[in-house]
């Protein structure tokens, strides 16, 4: 715990709206500097658990501490927490300037020491130009600096970030989010991200909170959320295009997909019975020609060049539909290949619970 | 819409409307400078034969116009007071508080839109009279200081006001007087002046309840002095009474002036978002 940041803790929090349960006895602690993404589907709960860290509502039943003490008690200056929203909700009637200078004035902090403030942060955001102009003067891109600008200025140790980005132009997005990151890298607030976008929140994230239907299904770093989903459903959410999954059979070892095997024997224990099998696109071999023990035989459906790589839909002899991406190809559209998957990036998932079974193929 | 052989006929048919709307305040000034006798001979006339200021003249050592003037300013700016404060307390009340029986409470405030002044007009008197503010400004505008329609507007203009800018005061601890006064006010402004203007106007305007309440010639407000022109008792110099309306007009007529870019824009972005 340092001087610029805070520890969050959410100790069993439910949040229920008459009968509808939003939030299901959630745990999660953060630490301090940490860059903490809530990553989910809308709906999911992420945006009320910002929205309780930051004292706008209350937790039906559990509490929320930052660095161990409830919200209220140590938020008298409110600087404990900034927000920024997904509609940047600036004051419409206040030039950017007094925007920033809003809550520093209603607290009293004397003139001096606001305006040098006001001024480092216009400079750190290129804002300095804009400073007396409207909201409404303004492009979607600056807004949502001037929203970042208004976090910034009242130094608080937690800064939480509701979609900020989503609003803006995707040229833009890009800049946008390095700012962010370079804002957390300089100061080492405690940050809490919501977002909807896998790609943000890997590329923002020290961790990724993955949530669905109120409960966090895996919180990790994004190399193990994408690597080693708990579940199929983080192992679906994340990625683009999505992980293929496919039934399969074990059988004393054996890796059966339509009754022919198509990975070496696991010599992990398993029992003999179904399971999914999660295999990301771009761990396929698709070849012509080159044919293995393991390999099998798709019509390649379509192709579509994307530049970076190649996305190719597949079908298999049993009617069942795969992504593949590949760099090179030189197949067309109907031709049968053979394609080979990789045993050590894949997952096997339980049919019933969902869960990733961790089956001995991981370095 | 329109293409260059109809717009004629548009502009025929608006300039009869503006004609209509306009003609009876052109009357009435026209014959609040004629005398008497012309203003019989040719009351149609527009163009009085032999402009005068005797009416005016006359008017101001019959009557006290400043102290007339005075009371009915008073009276109307304390209602509209009343009425744009109470209004927007109460709207701002009913927008960001969360508590039982809200929408029932908020129906039985837009349900006394519905009652008919003259039914609360004798329950209104007693209290008056009791509280011993006969004759008094106070007492006609004591029961008008606040008005559900006002409630009504302000509640739908701060329904579009974004959540999230509250919620951003409120992170930041704002205190909840100061995202009254300081966010919601000046946002709400557009609609709080022509709220306020049509307020105005109508408490300016109003007749009945003032009669009731104020008996005393030194109380009375522009349009009781103007009844004692028409009626009866007050005989038949027509033109007198004429110059008085003018009088009368004049203040509503300069701020229905100063703020009509505001009472227009509310009228056509009112019901759009």
């Amino acid at each position: 715990m340092g001087e610029n940041n805070a520890t969050i803790e959410l100790k069993q929090i439910s949040k229920q709206f008459k009968d509808n349960k939003i939030i299901n006895e959630l745990n999660l602690s953060i630490q301090a500097g940490e860059f903490l993404v809530l990553l989910g589907p809308s709906g999911c709960g992420k945006s009320t658990t910002l929205r309780m860290i930051a004292g706008l509502e209350e937790p039906t039943t559990g509490d929320v501490l930052i660095n161990g003490k409830k919200l209220k008690q140590i938020d008298e200056d409110g600087h404990t927490v900034a927000m920024v929203f997904q509609d940047y909700a600036l004051y419409p009637n206040m030039t950017v300037y007094q925007n920033l200078e809003y809550a520093l004035k209603v607290h009293k902090i004397p003139v001096q020491s606001r305006r040098s403030r006001i001024e480092a942060v216009l400079k750190i955001l290129n804002l300095t130009n804009y400073k007396n102009r409207l909201p409404s003067q303004l492009s979607g891109g600056q807004k949502q600096r001037v929203a970042v600008g208004r976090g910034m200025v009242k130094k608080s140790k937690i800064f939480l970030l509701d979609e900020p980005l989503s609003n803006i132009d995707i040229q833009l997005r890009e800049k946008a989010r390095d700012e962010i990151q370079n804002m957390h890298l300089e100061n080492r607030q405690t940050i809490v991200y919501v977002t909807h976008d896998q790609l943000e929140a890997m590329a923002l994230g020290d961790r990724i909170a993955v949530m669905d239907q109120g409960i966090i299904q895996m919180i990790d770093t994004p190399e193990n959320i994408y690597n080693k989903p708990t579940n199929l459903f983080v192992a679906k959410f994340i990625g683009t295009p999505q992980i293929n999954i496919i039934e399969i059979e074990l059988n004393n070892g054996q890796v059966l997909f339509n009754n022919k095997p198509i990975m070496k024997p696991s010599t992990y224990k398993l029992d003999s019975k179904k399971y999914y099998l999660g295999i990301r696109p771009e761990n396929f071999s698709c070849s012509k020609t080159e044919r293995n023990e393991f390999s099998f035989e798709v019509m390649v459906d379509n192709i579509i060049d994307y530049g970076r790589f190649v996305q190719l839909s597949l079908i298999t002899k049993d009617n069942e539909y795969l992504k593949a991406t590949v760099n090179k190809f030189d197949f067309q559209k109907g031709e049968t290949i053979n394609v080979t998957l990789d045993q050590s990036t894949s997952i096997i998932f339980d049919q019933t619970t969902g869960k990733n079974l961790y089956w001995g193929n991981y370095e | 819409m329109f293409d260059k052989g109809k717009i004629n006929y548009w502009h025929l048919l608006l300039i009869l409307v503006v004609l209509i709307a306009i003609l009876p305040i052109l009357f009435m000034v026209s014959n609040s400078f004629k005398t008497l006798r012309d203003s019989y001979n040719t009351m149609l006339s527009l163009i009085p034969l032999r402009p005068t200021l005797n009416n005016y003249l006359m008017l101001n050592r019959q009557v006290n116009l400043l102290t007339l003037t005075w009371n009915t300013f008073l009276m109307a700016a304390i209602v509209t007071i009343g009425k744009l404060l109470t209004g927007l307390l109460t709207a701002y009340a009913f927008r960001s508080y969360r508590f039982k029986g809200k929408m029932f409470v908020y129906l039985i405030f837009v349900s006394t839109i519905f009652v008919p002044f003259t039914i609360i007009m004798i329950p209104n008197y007693l209290v008056i009279a009791k509280l011993n503010l006969l004759n008094n400004v106070l007492g006609v505008a004591l029961p008008q200081l606040c008005d559900a329609t006002g409630i009504m507007i302000f509640l739908k203009t701060m329904e579009k006001i974004p959540n999230t800018l509250i919620d951003a005061a409120k992170v930041d601890n704002i205190p909840n007087r100061k995202i009254f006064f300081n966010i919601v006010i000046p946002i709400l402004k557009p609609s709080i002046v022509s709220v306020g203007a049509i307020f105005f106007i109508n408490s300016w305007n109003e007749y009945v309840w003032p009669t009731l309440i104020l008996k005393d010639k030194a109380s009375f407000t522009l349009p009781l002095a103007l009844q004692n022109y028409i009626s009866s008792e007050g005989g038949t110099n027509f033109p007198l009474a004429m110059a008085l309306s003018t009088i009368m007009v004049i203040l509503p007529l300069i701020i229905y002036l100063i703020f009509q870019k505001y009472i227009l824009n509310s009228i056509s972005t009112s019901g759009l978002k």
